[in-house]
Order: C-alpha cells, then structure tokens, then sequence
C-alpha cells in the first residue's frame, strides 16, 4: 500500500448514504411491444436504463446506428441522467424519481426495445419486467448477480420465446474474435489445453464522488450488495473467451483474492487469482489485480501447434516450433540460411493488418483494399475489424429485433459466464473449491 | 504526507520525447508549462497530483491542485478515459474508430456521425471556409505521398503529387445537419483530424475537470495544445515557456495563461532532408508542398479545438492573411516565428484579434526575449 490514500476513504465512506439502488417487487404486465417479430425496414424504438459512464458509452455508438431510436431514457440520479440524454441526442423522455420509475417506461406501447445498463444487482429484474412488458432486451453482462436468477430469467425468455434476449459481452461481436475462434475450432492451435487471462489495472477503479451521500450509487462496484467486483466487471469478458475457446463450461473453480493493496473501506477484492478447470484437464489460469498495469488485459489460448495472444483490437498468432516425423529413408537435403519459421514462432503473425493500409499509395494497392472490402462486405473475407465491437453488438441487437438475425451473445452464453463469475467469487470467498452442478442426463 | 508543490513546476515535456515518433499532426510544439513561484503558504490545504497518459499518437498530461490526491487521481483517471474514448473515435490509424468508417463508407453512401464528432466536424468546416482552405481536413492523402504516414519522408513524383491533390478539398465533404449525416462528393476523399482533434480532447478533458470541481489544473497534449484551467497557489496564471523555433533548449517567450489554451505549430518536430532541403510535416493544400517561410506559430484561445486548428491555419497563411481572420474573430492572440533573411535568427510578429472581450477571470500575457 503506497502512501498516496492520503485521505482517510474509509470515514468518507462511512458518512455515505445508503443508496437507494435496491431491487425486487412484483414484475409488471406491459402491452406487446410494435416489433415483437421481425420486421426489416423498420426503426427500432428503444429505452435506457441506467445512462452511467457504460450506458452513455453504449449510448455513444448508439448514435450512429440509424435501425434504432432511443425514446425514452432511465435513470435515478439526476447527473447521469442529464448526460445520458445529451449523448444520445434524441430528446428522449426521461424516467427519473424512483427505482422503479423503469416500469412507466415499460408501460408504453410504443416502445420495442430495453436496453440496460445498470448496477449488476438491478439486472434480473429489470430483464425479466421487461420480457414480461414484451420488450425486446440488451443487458449488459454480467446477465445477473445471484445464482437463482438465472432460472427466472430463463424462465421469462421461454414465456416469451419471440423475443430477443443478448447480453452485452461485446467481444462475441467481433470480428477479430470469430476468426480467432475458427482458429481455435479449425484446428490451427492443435489441441487446445490452456487458457491463461488478465486484466490488470494500477488504479483504484473508483470514480470521483463530490458529494458522499452519493458515494454508494457510484461506486456501486465496490459494494458487494450489489457487485461481483473484479469478476463480474472484469473477469466475466474473460471467461466467456476461454468458454468459448474450449465449446464448454468450467467444472470445477479454486481461487483466492483480497483486499490487500486499495484498503479504502471498499468490499470487494483489488486482486483475484483464480483456476478454472474445464472438462479433459483443460484449465484456465486468471488474474486481476489494481495495483501494476504492465500486462493490461488479453486472453493467451495455447494450443500443442500455436498459441493465440487475443484482444479487442489486436490479435497475434505464434506458432509451436515444430517437429516433423517421417520414414527413415528420406534423403537428406540440408540448405544453410535464414529459416521462416523464426518469425512465426518468436515474433508471432498478426490476424489482421495492424491498423490501417494507408501507407500503401499504390494503384494496386488500393485496388487490393476494394477488392477485400467488397468479399469482406459479403461475409467471404474477413481482414479487418470495421467496426468498434461495441458498435458491432448494439447493430447486432438491432439487426436480430428488425430482421431476424441470430443473437451475438444469447442468454445461454450469458448464463454460463453468469455461473463461472458466481462461482469463481464463492471459491474466494470461501477458500474452497467448487463443482459445477451435475447436468442432468 | 502532503508534498507541497515544487518551487519550479516544469512538466516534464522533454522526458516525452521518444513518444513523439508517433505522432502524426499537423501542428506542432513544444511547451514547457511553469508554475509561478507558489508560495509555500497558499500551498499548505493543496496537494498536486500529476499524471500521463499515452492517446493520439502522443502523451496528455494533467497536473491538477486539490484537497484529496485520491481523488484527483479519480477524476484524472476519467479524464484519460475519455481522452481514450476519443482517441477510439478519431483515430484513422485504427480501422474499428468511427473516422475509419467514414472514410470508408461517405463516398458509397451518406454515414451517420455521432454529435460530438458532427460538430466537430462542422467546425473543422468552419475554419476551412474562413481560411479559404488553408486548413482542411481531407490532407490525409497529402500527408501519405509525403510519407509521413507510418514512414519515412520521401519526395513524391509530380503525378503523386498532382493523384494526391486530386483528392483534396473540403468542398468534397458535405455535411447534413438533419439527418447528422456526412457524405464525400468521390471515392479516395480521406479525412484526418491531426490538425484539430488533440485540442479538442483538451477541452473534453478540461471539461471532466471542471464537471468534478477542479478549478487548478493545466492540461497538455503532449507538444501541440496547452489549457491553462485557473492558476496555480499563489500564482495569477500558469506560466508556459515557448521553445526557440531554431533552437530546442531555448525558451523564446514565456506565456502567462489562465482559463486559456494555447497551441503551437513548428516546422521542427516532423521533417526530413533531401539533397540539403527540409522539407517539414505542414502542407499547403493549395500547392500539396509544404509550407516553407514559417517557423512556428503560436494561438491564443479561449478553446484549445480553436487555438489547434487555428495554428495550422495561420502557419500556411502567414501573418498577412491570418491578420484578415484575427480582424473578424474576437479573442485571439498569434504569434508568427519567421525566417529572418540571414538565416541565424528569426523574425516574430505578434498579433491581436481587433476584439477583446474576454471575461476577467481569463488572463493571457506574453512575455518574449
């Protein structure tokens, strides 16, 4: 622990108020939304709840996806709901007092969509309120808090089965990503055996509060009643990733963690190490932590042939040094000089160009780049990611409302990252480890 | 615990040096930024808190005065993300960033920009106008022929040349307010914002400032922009050193700043030598050369999107033009660092806008050898 928490944080937060952020109460009947099918052509109207500093991001890209308009916007403290409605541009019209102030909104018949954005312990029922309205949703990961409500949002979903449920794990939009799946599915890694990820940071992972009393409802993440902490924000991206890499669910999880460095009266951990074990001895290896930013944040996936250094923006393909296995009568034919494979194994090939072809000038050259624009317009090709994966998510929640197109990220990729950041956190905070559920035959 | 404030707050700009490899701007400049002479007293219930981050191809400082160190490392730390925020948005180096896709799409079909950026580029219009297209945001193509895009200086051939210009002009841009839309008039239109979007970022993150109730704090984008947000203890503004045009361990002026920005474009950051010439990084879209005759120019604005676009614009137009733009734009003060004809030493030529309006808690003084 450094000297700079000159200020004693803990007072401060002792003098905050609770915030008023709590859940819970009967979930409304609203009529069925306009879209409830698909209907290519058509705008999507929207609604946000909670326009924080991640719903105003999301609203950011919001803005320049033409298929939806936001009509109304969410949010019980009044700053955040200012800047929410100044980033989206739209005049909305706002939802504001209560905590459940979220429901008049859901009442309106002409609203199609729910987007959400708020803290994790708000999500279950905001989500299953508005699939009961006949809202389409989009919530941000992780997809709920405590174990027993992804049964009842599961539930939801399947009483209104025409209805699109994708959670906001961003990195299942991206294009960098799929193809580093395929990779992976393909076979270009050999057999896939180990997942190590981080995200580090060499912050508080605060936000700034002038006013204590609103200590709580800002930093809600730091507040275990209503945050899964480090693996809920962090982590949950991260896990998704080795899911998706090894097509299954952890089965078992050991971990520790701590508050050791940033002892500023918060609740959850500033450092988690954690193991998940995965069917066949596949494991994955992660950790976060708050005080050395070195590393940052990307997903390593190593194969027995190569290994994958991934993350949003940029991904590196390494390739094992390999042997090779043939009859002993080869003849044997040696040629001195410099080898490929020093580059592949060593430096690593990058899936996709790095940036930008802008310093090529060349008629060729920039023909090259329309010829893989148009295959890469058609889904032939890919050779770039266009678009921030962010964007790419909040088009895919529109495209999949309006014209019918599978969901990025469904509830059951949700629901498996949503069990792997429940438990990861019981096995810190208990000290133990914990199995999966039997599936049942 | 608490350290009071250095007696000599220079922020380190030289110490960013090896970063500016990357940067790819229009303007440039280096600025040493000073406190002046906080004394120990008003300091003793203030802690500073300086900080860096790398964005936009460069390095953004803030160095901020307050009560709580924890929490202007917070408010800091929004600031950069926001910084970030802005460098994903703007980047025509990253092909995912809202710029990228416009430069891909606008010739094909009209694209939908998100309002900050819109204004921004509406903005960037502005000044194209007003300049008679001496700043212009399509230079990208310019600047790639010249090679100072991801790589070394060269000298393009006459049909580079007369290719690249081809695909200049702002007039090929056109922007429509109601649908928020922007459209190019013919493929290969390409913009870049180098000139403009570090000051702009400087008055976003100004604004986060400002939004969490720091009222002392200075905010530099590596080299090119400067924001002088109230002024140090003790102190009636931020003091800014201004480097010799000719001579990199010089100061040439000291500039006294309060609620003020302040940018500088110079021919001496990006260049390169051909058979004995420089030629340096600030074209003139007219002539797709660069601008020759000019050392450096320095703009005073009340906003940092302002004083970074305008420093590009008044280093292509010299002090004649720029004297036009100054006579109808309240506000502003620039000064010119020419070749003096012996070569050694340079000519400098101050000017005013004809309006002064500022409100009293604005303060600019310059001070030069």
């Amino acid at each position: 622990m450094g000297n700079k928490r000159r200020v004693t944080r803990r007072d401060f937060v002792k003098a905050a108020a609770v915030a008023a952020v709590a859940g819970g109460a009967k979930p409304v009947l609203g009529a069925p939304a306009i879209l409830s099918g698909p209907n290519p052509g058509s705008t999507v109207h929207y609604g946000f709840i909670g326009t924080g500093t991640e719903g105003c991001n999301l609203l950011r890209h919001l803005t320049t996806i033409p298929e939806g308009r936001c009509i109304a916007t969410c949010d019980i403290y009044p700053p955040n709901l200012k800047k929410g409605v100044e980033t989206i541009g739209s005049n909305p019209q706002t939802y504001t007092g209560s905590p459940f102030e979220y429901r008049k909104m859901l009442e309106r018949k002409d609203l199609d969509a729910v987007l959400i954005a708020t803290p994790l312990n708000l999500h279950a029922q905001m989500v299953i309120d508005s699939l009961n309205a006949g809202k389409h949703v989009f919530v941000e990961k992780t997809m709920y808090f405590k174990e027993e409500e992804g049964g009842l949002i599961q539930k939801a979903a399947q009483a209104n089965p025409k209805q699109v449920l994708q959670i906001g794990l961003q990195r299942r939009s991206s294009i960098l990503y799929n193809v580093a799946m395929q990779m992976v599915h393909k076979g270009a890694l050999g057999k896939v055996m180990f997942v190590r990820a981080q995200w580090h940071r060499n912050n508080s992972w605060r936000r700034p509060v002038r006013d204590p009393k609103f200590e709580r409802l800002i930093n809600w993440r730091m507040y275990r009643e209503y945050s899964g902490g480090l693996m809920a924000e962090l982590a949950s991206h991260q896990v998704d990733i080795a899911n998706w890499a090894f097509g299954s669910e952890p089965i078992s999880v050991m971990g520790t963690g701590g508050i050791d460095y940033w002892k500023d009266g918060r609740e959850v951990c500033d450092n988690i190490e954690v193991i998940f074990e995965y069917p066949e001895g596949r494991k994955m290896l992660y950790s976060s932590i708050l005080y050395n930013a070195h590393f940052q944040y990307n997903e390593q996936i190593m194969g027995d042939q190569g290994t994958l250094i991934i993350t949003i923006g940029k991904g590196m393909y390494y390739r094992e040094a390999a042997a090779k296995v043939t009859n002993g009568k080869a003849k044997e034919n040696w040629w001195a000089g410099a080898t490929v494979t020093e580059h592949a194994v060593q430096k690593g090939i990058p899936l996709f160009p790095d940036g930008t072809e802008g310093g090529k000038q060349g008629f060729l050259d920039r023909e090259l780049l329309y010829a893989k624009r148009w295959l890469a317009s058609m889904g032939i090709y890919e050779y770039e990611e266009p678009h921030d994966p962010y964007w790419s998510e909040l088009s895919n929640f529109m495209a999949s409302i309006r014209d019918g197109k599978p969901i990025a990220c469904p509830m059951e990729i949700g629901m498996a990252d949503a069990r792997a950041v429940i438990y990861g956190n019981r096995a810190i905070d208990t000290g133990t480890r914990v199995f999966w559920p039997k599936k049942e035959a | 615990m608490i350290e009071p404030p250095l007696a000599d707050e220079r922020i380190g700009l030289f110490n960013f040096l090896p970063f500016m490899r990357l940067l790819v701007r229009l303007s440039l400049l280096l600025l040493l930024p000073l406190a002046t002479n906080p004394p120990m007293r008003a300091a003793d219930s203030l802690v500073r808190y300086e900080a860096s981050h790398q964005a936009m191809g460069t390095v953004f400082t803030v160095a901020a005065y307050g009560s709580d160190s924890a929490y202007l490392e917070e408010v800091t730390h929004e600031v950069f993300q926001v910084i970030d925020q802005l460098d994903d948005q703007m980047s025509n180096y990253k092909p995912t960033s809202e710029l990228s896709s416009i430069n891909r799409d606008a010739a094909a079909h009209p694209v939908i920009v998100e309002p900050g950026l819109f204004k921004l580029l509406q903005d960037s219009l502005q000044y194209s106008r007003d300049s008679g297209g001496d700043f212009d945001i399509t230079v990208g193509p310019l600047m790639k022929a010249w090679g100072f895009f991801r790589g070394q200086g060269r000298l393009p051939s006459k049909e580079e040349l007369a290719e690249a210009l081809k695909r200049i002009g702002y007039q090929h841009i056109t922007l429509n307010p109601a649908t928020r839309t922007i459209s190019f008039d013919e493929p290969g239109i390409e913009i870049d914002l180098g000139a403009i979007a570090k000051g702009y970022a400087v008055d976003q993150a100004v604004q986060v400032l400002r939004d969490n109730g720091i009222t002392q704090a200075l905010v530099s984008s590596g080299t090119s922009s400067i924001y002088a947000l109230g002024s140090p203890p003790g102190a009636d503004g931020w003091k800014i050193s201004v480097r010799d045009p000719l001579d990199v361990n010089k100061a040439v002026c000291v500039v006294k700043l309060r609620n003020l920005s302040l940018s500088v474009s110079g021919d001496y950051e990006k260049f390169f030598k051909i058979n004995g010439k420089t030629y340096a990084h600030i074209m003139d879209p007219h002539t797709g050369m660069p601008v020759e005759n000019m050392l450096s120019t320095v703009v005073v604005s009340p906003s940092a999107t302002d004083s970074d676009a305008l420093s590009t614009s008044f280093f292509v137009e010299g002090p004649g033009r720029a004297g036009k733009y100054l006579r109808r734009h309240p506000n502003l003060t620039a000064v010119f660092f020419l070749p003096a004809p012996s070569g050694h030493a340079f000519r400098r030529i101050t000017l005013k806008s004809s309006v002064t309006d500022l409100p009293p808690s604005s303060l600019v003084t310059i001070d030069c050898q």
